[in-house]
């Protein structure tokens, strides 16, 4: 028999390393080629802009003038100079609280109702129709909901018998909040599927002993629903978070006329400096502040998310 | 308390009181699920009513009263589709959508297949170059792509429009692709190398193939995005012969535009027949495409 050692020596194992990495190589070298696009077209398209863009806040860029010297913190500086950041910063901060707590709250609600009724994929269909419409199309619709002799109003005065005509979209007091109600309208359906989801993933068993046991249907929403739902409402928070932060359409759509769009949101506040006044640099600065805050608390959101899944696992 | 489990009679009256509780539980139910149904669907009953009635009627009756005929429609749609080049606009963002969409499902399948079936030295270092790309907001592109297309000349035209489209609808389709290509045996390529196929035959007739459920998810998402689109076809291609249609849309809207809210309206449902009907013939995919986002 001949040992191991003398068919592995060392020039052996060398040249078959060797080998090895010669068509690791050759297949990388392919690979390269079937990657290349995406990557040559994210680069080019998305990754390049964001590092341009943060180059950008830190200069004096304006648009007629093209002046781009360095100004250090000068744009950030400003941020917190203008009364309009701040507003919209408050605004964008209704917004990610409106976005995640409504659509939650209701599509939960409506998740539990629908669980054991029949029609139930009429009714998801139903539901999930506005999230295929283009909030462009979703806030022209619901603009004429909110005008003055729109659909809201008239229903109000229908109940009331009373003649009402309130501009919601015109006063401060509820633009953001019609606004938010529209966007709920539309992420209800998406929001309501995924968390039936989540519901139909729970074992029925320890529901079935609870209730043997004589706990209230409250009881057993707390104590086993709920924890074992909370990895998909996490899920669903994530999303929201993130549409909260960055929608634009839908209010600029819906409060075209609103005499201070400019502060309805950061996503709003960053178009209008740098479309509408061509304040470049600045805008940018709003663009990364807000990316950083979009960044950050997705990322603190996911880190919790991973817990709890594991702990349920 | 002792039940015994062989009383037949026990056990039949047990699951007779349980079916009961569920039924009379579930006739409940039924009210304000159709309550919340109703107020649901009135903006969308608006939109039906709405699209039928002349500006003139419009005025005189109240905006959820049915109107007194069909015939307005065609009269309105015509005013949309004239005032707004609604037909052009529209013909723009089929185009961008199914180029788009299918050139960034295409790109990603091939990176994910590069990442997922070849050695590729730092595959995961490449992944998460890309998927850096789903982190940002939209708003830190605007700028510097505005800035960059003026450059190069690429404002305003169909091609520069169509590269930020396909770009930004890459990450996600690789991010989901890339997993469903690895729970894919290795067995199947294997055979296919060993037989002397190609990298790009083995790609295209035995990954591919496998995967046509989640690219058909993954087009119908991006295909809706991209038509969907406001933010970037605002900025980056305006001019009135490559704008998309929500740029048109938007256009026609607002205190500013003389039009009545029955012309509006029924622009709203021209620009949203294609996603609605994707969406109805392709139910199943949509939903499968909008969950994969979350897993």
């Amino acid at each position: 028999m001949i040992p191991a050692s003398a068919i592995l020596s060392p020039e052996v194992l060398r040249e078959a390393r060797h080998r090895e990495r010669r068509v690791a190589w050759q297949q990388t070298r392919i690979a390269w080629l079937f990657i290349a696009p995406a990557v040559i077209m994210v680069t080019v398209f998305l990754l390049a802009p964001v590092v341009f863009n943060v180059v950008l806040s830190f200069t004096k860029w304006q648009k007629f003038t093209g002046l781009d010297q360095f100004a250090g913190f000068n744009n950030y500086a400003r941020l917190f100079r203008v009364p309009y950041f701040s507003e919209a910063l408050g605004n964008t901060a209704f917004w990610v609280v409106g976005a995640v707590i409504f659509p939650l709250a209701v599509g939960l609600g409506l998740a539990l109702l629908l669980r054991n009724i029949p029609f139930q994929e009429t009714f998801k269909s139903l539901y999930f129709l506005p999230r295929v419409l283009a909030p462009t199309a979703v806030g022209a619709i619901w603009y004429y909901v909110y005008t003055p002799h729109g659909v809201l109003n008239s229903v109000i005065s229908g109940v009331t018998g009373s003649p009402f005509d309130f501009g919601w979209l015109y006063s401060s007091d509820t633009v953001t909040g019609s606004v938010i109600v529209t966007f709920v309208w539309q992420t209800l359906g998406i929001t309501m599927v995924l968390l039936l989801l989540g519901l139909a993933a729970i074992p029925r068993d320890p529901i079935e002993a609870a209730r043997v046991d004589g706990a209230s249907s409250g009881q057993i929403f707390r104590h086993i629903i709920w924890p074992l739902l909370l990895p998909t409402v996490l899920v669903v928070t994530i999303l929201n978070v993130a549409a909260g932060f960055t929608t634009f359409d839908l209010l600029w759509v819906m409060a075209g006329d609103y005499p201070g769009k400019r502060t309805l949101s950061l996503a709003v506040y960053m178009y209008y400096e740098s479309f509408s006044n061509g304040a470049w640099a600045y805008g940018s600065a709003v663009a990364v502040v807000l990316g950083a805050m979009v960044i950050t608390v997705s990322a603190l959101l996911a880190v919790v998310q991973s817990r709890v899944s594991k702990n349920i696992r | 308390m002792a039940v015994d489990i062989t009383d037949r009679q026990f056990i039949a009256d047990l699951i007779e009181k349980e079916r009961r509780a569920q039924r009379s539980g579930g006739r409940w139910l039924v009210v304000p699920i159709l309550a919340m149904t109703i107020a649901y669907l009135t903006p969308l009953y608006y939109l039906f009513v709405t699209v039928f009635k002349t500006s003139e009627e419009y005025a005189r009756k109240g905006v959820l009263e049915l109107p007194d005929s069909f015939a307005p429609i065609i009269d309105n749609a015509v005013q949309a589709w004239t005032i707004a080049h609604l037909g052009e606009a529209a013909m723009n963002s089929f185009s961008y959508a199914l180029v788009g969409a299918v050139l960034a499902v295409a790109f990603a399948a091939a990176a994910a297949y590069g990442m997922t079936r070849l050695n590729l030295l730092g595959a995961n270092g490449w992944f998460m170059l890309i998927f850096t790309g789903t982190l940002f907001p939209f708003q830190m592109y605007l700028v510097p792509l505005l800035f960059g297309y003026q450059r190069v000349g690429l404002v305003n035209t169909w091609f520069g429009m169509l590269l930020v489209y396909v770009a930004i609808c890459i990450p996600f389709p690789l991010l989901v692709l890339r997993n469903s290509f690895s729970s894919i045996t290795r067995e199947v390529d294997e055979a296919a190398r060993i037989e002397g196929a190609s990298e790009w035959r083995v790609f295209i007739s035995m990954i591919v193939p496998n995967a046509v459920g989640p690219m058909i998810a993954l087009f119908l998402l991006q295909f809706t995005f991209i038509w969907n689109d406001l933010l970037f076809s605002s900025i980056l291609a305006n001019g009135i012969e490559v704008r998309s249609v929500m740029v048109a849309l938007q256009s026609l809207q607002g205190t500013y535009s003389a039009l009545g809210p029955n012309v509006v309206i029924t622009a709203t449902l021209i620009s949203s027949i294609p996603t609605v009907l994707l969406f109805i013939a392709l139910r199943k995919y949509f939903m499968a495409g909008l969950q994969l986002g979350t897993k």
